[in-house]
């Protein structure tokens, strides 16, 4: 199931890229993020760590607090890429 | 207003939140804006009129959206009005989507829903300046070709393409339905034409009753697996249509279609298409001026200050900045007042329009200046894109009540006064979080309070102080008292969280947008809106019941009970006239006067329906050790607390300026009600623990019907301002009761 390097959100650091591999927790919620534009694929960059934490996405920021109930998982990319 | 033969339209405004919806709307329709609720639901409808080659048109201004699931009032509201359920109006003639260049693909999910519903469509794409400084190049024509509806570059904070917007509107209505795009796998849309039949063949009839559901609705019906969309269209539906569709689901997800993830996978892929060679995205975005910014802003320590100070100044700026003009409020009432004391003869009509009606004009107004300063700070701090980094920085605190970071902002305006902090709890999204917010916001301490834990702390609690003089008893209680009110406050948050709103918690979800320079328009704009709707709807609520305690307080004014004072009234009035103005004698009697008018102010009160009731009350508030007096102060500052400074000095017989602001009356009041006894005793009416007992009452009690009129105003309902009264005032009693047995036993 898991990728190899997947990796929880939480563990992302700041300034670190990276891909969104997958979102699990309750159907409506997942769904909601997804509506927001996080989304299995979508390339973030950790701006401020931590819950609630601020990504990149794009050129824009969100903001997002997850509870237990919600699991991101994340591929980390190069630093070059 | 619009000639007869000038054809008429209805264009719904729709886009994402932070895509400058509110500016372009302001763009299109110019200062004439109309604010109201949508019926029935506590979302703001804003309307104005603009004319596109020669058509007027009336634009309706959409609440911000990232989706139409219906989930929310907000998602319903959209999409009534889109399907033309809303005022039974039918659909708008045109829908006019703004999306923001930056971040397009979200974007164009809630597009591809609006797309789906088939009416005629103009796409305009904002911040088209901000997108070319990161690197974003989008073909607009090959864009329109592609989605088959006029597409306009904008830039409304500028005005840019505003005029190009109003010509493509024109021709999209000229040209008429929009055949919708093609989404959906075989699958699902078979399973749609299933649903449709059963619903046509069933018992279940949608309530408009005469048509069948539009199939984007019978779509919803199978996305929404919250049930929300099910309750709103069919609420008579039986358990056969809920069987139907968990079948329904259970079949999509075995042929490969698991709901509600379809639609996410569909629509994305659908933007992704359309995007496709018309949009080029640079493969790194540089750190941008916003992100600069942040860097500090955002920071757990630096931001954090950064955000007191900010906090700080709002929050000094309405608590001593509206002081000014309250006074001036105040001393105009006062001037008015005393003006019809003095031309109209003595009666029920003098003294309603004297003390009821402008006394009770006096205390709306006197609310406006805190408004108008909390709302222009908001607005300000909204607009340049800094409220959203508040949020962020106060979520880890507010979550552990359960709360957001949104609820952080009212709830602290409100401890200037509660009646702006309620309005304010409108930025926050979910329902259960808001009407928590509002519920417990009463509960913090006003500045109403303030003036009230003022008066009875420097009169009862000792001046003792220790550390040379650093640390006082009366500054302790006052911190107790505040104290009092948030945990309390606090509390209530927690338990309306685990009982009567309990429910899941979703991800909380907010957007950063890029700090701009506030637009001085939108800014009053928003103020002026916001001291409208406060007059608009509190204020008549808070007249009423200034009107009722009047009427209650006068009545039924028996002059048989004060003749032998009115007796002595009349001498004294003959003796003073003959009096030269240079005569010693002249003050004496002034102030003999003053005395007698105060008692037979005092007899009338004592006999009123009000007094009567005190008096009838006074078993239930005897356990908390008042006296029957203290209860009638407290029923009649029912409408607003401070009110019943004013009152203790009529009641306890102290002059009735005492209730102003000159320390030299505040001073006699303290004395009067140091001196007060229980009738026919000599044994004081306030003790140590009277006045504790009275002070914890003030801290935890709803006296404010401009609280409760703005409560029923945002919630739309009755329900929740008589909740909020019975447990606050519940709460407020069960305390003063247990403060006062407590002192009574501690102090023997």
């Amino acid at each position: 199931m898991h990728h190899p390097r997947s990796i929880p959100l939480e563990e992302l650091q700041t300034g670190q890229r990276a891909r969104i591999s997958r979102i699990a927790g309750h159907p409506d919620h997942v769904h909601r993020l997804e509506e927001f534009g996080l989304r299995g694929g979508t390339r973030i960059e950790m701006f401020r760590p931590g819950n609630p934490c601020i990504l990149r996405v794009g050129g824009n920021k969100v903001c997002l607090r997850a509870d237990e109930l919600l699991e991101v998982q994340v591929l980390l990319l190069p630093p070059g890429e | 207003m619009v000639a007869p033969d000038t054809p008429t339209s209805r264009v719904a405004l729709i886009g994402n939140p932070n895509t400058g919806k509110s500016t372009l709307f302001a763009a299109l329709v110019g200062v004439r804006q109309h604010v109201a609720n949508y019926p029935g639901v506590t979302v703001e409808k804003k309307t104005g009129w603009m004319t596109c080659d020669g058509r007027r048109c009336e634009l309706i201004d959409l609440p911000g959206l990232y989706s139409l699931a219906a989930r929310s009032r907000d998602e319903m509201v959209a999409v009534d009005v889109l399907l033309g359920r809303q005022d039974g109006a039918g659909p708008p003639d045109a829908v006019l989507a703004i999306v923001d260049a930056c971040n397009l693909q979200r974007n164009f999910y809630l597009l591809s829903q609006v797309l789906e519903m088939g009416l005629p469509t103009v796409l305009a794409v904002n911040m088209s300046d901000l997108a070319a400084g990161r690197g974003i190049v989008l073909d607009i024509v090959g864009l329109a070709q592609r989605l088959g509806v006029g597409v306009v570059a904008v830039q409304a904070n500028r005005g840019v393409g505003v005029a190009q917007l109003k010509t493509a509107l024109a021709e999209a209505i000229r040209q008429g339905p929009l055949r919708p795009p093609d989404l959906w796998p075989a699958a699902f849309e078979q399973e749609v034409t299933r649903l449709e039949e059963t619903l046509a063949g069933g018992g279940a009839k949608p309530p408009a009753a005469q048509a069948a559901l539009p199939r984007c609705l019978v779509r919803r019906l199978l996305l929404d697996t919250d049930g929300y969309v099910q309750r709103a269209l069919l609420p008579d539906a039986d358990g056969r249509v809920a069987r139907e569709l968990r079948a329904g689901r259970q079949r999509l997800a075995e042929a490969g279609c698991p709901v509600p993830a379809v639609e996410t996978a569909v629509r994305y892929d659908w933007a992704r298409s359309v995007l496709e060679g018309v949009l080029a995205e640079p493969g790194h975005y540089r750190m941008t001026a916003t992100d600069r910014i942040d860097r500090w802003l955002t920071h757990r320590l630096w931001g954090t200050l950064v955000f007191a100070l900010v906090m700080f100044l709002v929050f000094q700026a309405v608590f001593v900045g509206a002081q000014p003009a309250r006074w001036g409020i105040d001393w105009a009432t006062g001037r008015l007042a005393g003006w019809i004391t003095a031309s109209l003869p003595e009666g029920a009509l003098r003294s309603l329009l004297a003390e009821g009606v402008v006394g009770g004009v006096g205390s709306v107004l006197g609310f406006l200046p805190q408004i108008l300063i909390l709302f222009f700070f908001i607005a300000l701090l909204e607009d340049c894109g800094y409220m959203a980094r508040a949020a962020y920085l106060m979520d880890r605190l507010m979550s552990r009540v359960g709360l957001s970071g949104r609820s952080f902002i009212p709830m602290l305006s409100s401890f200037a006064c509660a009646v702006p902090g309620i309005m304010a709890a409108r930025v926050i999204a979910n329902e259960r979080d808001r009407l928590t917010t509002i519920a417990v916001i009463p509960l913090l301490t006003c500045a109403a309070r303030l003036q009230v834990y003022a008066l009875l702390i420097a009169a009862f609690i000792p001046g003792t102080s220790w550390l040379g003089g650093l640390v006082g008893l009366q500054g302790l209680v006052l911190a107790a008292l505040y104290a009092l009110g948030i945990a309390t406050a606090v509390a209530a948050a927690l338990v309306l969280k685990r009982t009567i709103l309990r429910g899941r918690t979703p991800p909380f979800l907010l957007e950063l947008p890029s700090y701009k320079w506030p637009s001085a328009r939108t800014v009053a704009h928003r103020v002026a809106e916001r001291g409208w709707i406060f007059l608009h709807a509190a204020g008549t609520l808070i007249l009423a019941v200034a009107v009722v305690v009047w009427a209650a307080a006068y009545y039924p004014h028996d002059r048989r009970a004060v003749a032998p004072l009115l007796g002595q009234q009349g001498e004294l009035q003959t003796r003073l006239a003959a009096l030269g103005p240079e005569d010693p004698g002249r003050q004496e009697g002034l102030e003999e006067l003053a005395r007698l008018q105060n008692q037979i102010a005092a007899v009338y009160q004592r006999n009123s329906f009000l007094g009567q009731l005190g008096r009838t009350i006074e078993p239930v508030v005897k356990p908390l050790g008042w006296d029957w007096r203290i209860g009638c102060c407290v029923l009649a500052s029912l409408p607003a607390r401070e009110i019943v400074i004013a009152t203790l000095g009529v009641v306890y017989g102290a002059g009735k300026d005492a209730g102003g602001q000159s320390a030299e009356a505040a001073g006699r009041l303290q004395s009067w009600l140091q001196a007060a006894t229980w009738e026919g005793t000599d044994r004081p009416v306030f003790t140590l623990p009277v006045a504790l007992s009275l002070l914890v009452f003030y801290a935890l009690c709803m006296q404010c019907a401009a609280t409760l009129a703005v409560i029923r105003r945002e919630t739309n309902s009755w329900r929740w301002p008589i909740f909020v009264f019975g447990y606050m005032t519940v709460l407020a009693y069960v305390a003063a009761l247990v403060t006062y047995q407590a002192g009574a036993y501690w102090t023997g």
